[in-house]
């Protein structure tokens, strides 16, 4: 009897430990090449929109992330293979893609912004018009909006796609192209950068961008995220985390508000993290 | 910020980078190496089925993109743990291995049947010939077609970019792309610069790594024993 006990409550304390010192924790896989949803900090930090999201969401639901940055064209494959445990990809939620991985409820509404030389005249009707050049990064929303609502629908415009949406800004500061189609929050981004860039117009494609797991989701990860996006947004952090990242402000700025409010994300502090990068992110 | 110290500040994370290329560089070549010298051995002196195996592995591993190796390495070896840097090296390791494997069997091939001969006649195996005549001369006339190959496998690394979870230079310097085109001022015409820097990375490799490699060529050399046709001019 006494060995009984001795053994029961051993087996206690190693459970008790075991679960100390095993918070769960899952690998978060990210193109971080695309602000600010995710991106790589000047001093190397992966910082984004979507990253903090998933860091927040991690502390409400008390399980931890380890970030890897992975390259946009397999993440898909890795998550749904299950090599990684939770995309978070500026990714929208697509009936194609809901074949290889379970998406989340959705977290951002996207619409897709038509950028133009602010020296060109153009504006959204003449930048789409006939003869037309428009750049696009390849697999994105925006290239497939042009194709089918444009090209498919018999306008004769010439999409020319890139793989890195900046190289499609790039041509269309060099002349190559007439517009660029992009999501709404990055092509701020540029146009806060570049003065001579202007947001010709937005167009309303709604898309809706999730986080994402193995079909099935294996592990039941996806409630934990649901239900920790739940309290975010019913939190002030929620609309500190847009105010920092989705306002425009420029990259240098929000990564140096994420250092000074990097502490508060050690304290598991989720409003006051959101808060001090929201401050930090919009002081002039 | 001037342009200069936004392009600085994007260039630093590329040395940290670039341990990582040079990782998967260092065993991509020991993989290569010896799985090349194997396969050329065995293709030079094999009996009839080992030769044709390795002709087919040769013949398979030159024939498909070094990106689809990569990839379908990747999604086989991710089910099973292995490390990245190994997954990476492997696939281009093995690539590079059908090609060494070509360096190595033109090598053995051009040292001169009689050194074969006179080695068997003084009572030599055909093993020891093999090692202590060809090999010694083979060895050393594979060095200038071998620098070739590394020049080559160099900028293979770069193809890891798209696997996951490994941040080389291609993958570092694509991820710093956006940024640095959205920061004041004008960051869209640093990219461009930047790229250019990121090439010269890869030329500070490959014309390093040749500059070693011929100066283990005049160390190696054996002065009346080196096939070095003069060129007429």
């Amino acid at each position: 009897m006494k060995k009984l006990l001795l053994v029961l409550s051993l087996l206690a304390l190693v459970g008790v430990g075991g679960v100390v010192a095993l918070a769960e924790k899952y690998t978060v896989a990210s193109d971080t090449t695309w602000p600010p949803f995710e991106w790589q900090a000047g001093d190397g930090q992966l910082v984004g929109f979507d990253l903090d999201v998933m860091r927040l969401i991690a502390i409400l639901e008390g399980y931890d992330v380890e970030i890897v940055s992975y390259s946009w064209d397999i993440i898909f494959v890795d998550v749904g293979g299950g090599s990684v445990d939770i995309g978070a990809s500026g990714a929208t939620i697509t009936a194609e893609r809901e074949a290889v991985v379970d998406f989340s409820a959705p977290y951002w509404t996207s619409n897709q912004a038509v950028i133009v030389m602010a020296d060109s005249g153009l504006n959204i009707a003449s930048a789409l018009s006939p003869g037309a050049k428009i750049g696009a990064q390849i697999g994105t929303t925006g290239a497939k909006w042009v194709q089918e609502q444009l090209i498919d629908k018999g306008v004769d415009v010439t999409l020319v796609e890139f793989n890195l949406y900046p190289l499609a800004v790039l041509d269309l500061v060099n002349g190559n192209v007439d517009a660029v189609v992009q999501d709404e929050p990055a092509s701020r981004a540029s146009v806060a950068a570049d003065a001579r860039l202007l947001i010709a117009g937005v167009i309303e494609t709604g898309e809706q961008f999730g986080f994402f797991v193995a079909n099935g989701d294996p592990k039941g990860i996806l409630p934990k995220i649901n239900d920790g996006l739940q309290q975010l947004k019913a939190s002030t952090a929620w609309s500190d985390l847009i105010t920092a990242y989705m306002g425009g402000a420029e990259l240098t700025k929000i990564e140096a508000a994420w250092v000074a409010a990097a502490p508060y994300l050690a304290a598991k502090d989720v409003v006051g993290f959101a808060h001090a990068l929201a401050a930090g992110a919009t002081a002039p | 910020m001037s342009a200069a110290e936004i392009l600085w500040q994007n260039v630093r994370p590329l040395f940290g980078a670039l341990p990582v290329t040079l990782e998967v560089l260092g065993l991509l070549l020991v993989i290569g190496l010896t799985l090349g010298t194997v396969l050329a051995f065995a293709q030079a002196y094999g009996r009839r089925p080992l030769r044709y195996l390795c002709i087919g592995y040769e013949q398979l591993f030159r024939g498909i993109p070094p990106l689809v190796v990569l990839l379908f390495y990747w999604g086989v070896l991710q089910s099973f743990d292995t490390p990245r840097v190994l997954v990476a090296a492997l696939a281009l390791g093995m690539r590079s291995a059908a090609y060494q494997s070509q360096i190595f069997r033109g090598a053995i091939q051009a040292v001169p049947p009689g050194q074969m001969m006179a080695a068997r006649s003084l009572g030599m195996s055909r093993l020891q010939a093999i090692r202590s005549v060809i090999v010694p001369q083979a060895f050393r006339l594979a060095i200038p077609p071998w620098t070739n190959e590394y020049s080559s496998v160099v900028k293979d690394t770069a193809f890891i970019c798209v696997i996951g979870g490994l941040i080389d230079l291609t993958r570092q310097a694509l991820m710093k792309v956006a940024p640095l085109s959205m920061r004041r001022p004008v960051g869209t015409q640093l990219i461009l610069p930047y790229l250019i820097i990121l090439g010269l990375f890869y030329l500070a490799l490959t014309y390093g790594g040749n500059g070693l490699l011929a100066m283990l060529e005049r160390r190696m050399r054996i002065p009346g024993f080196e096939m070095k046709g003069k060129v007429e001019r």
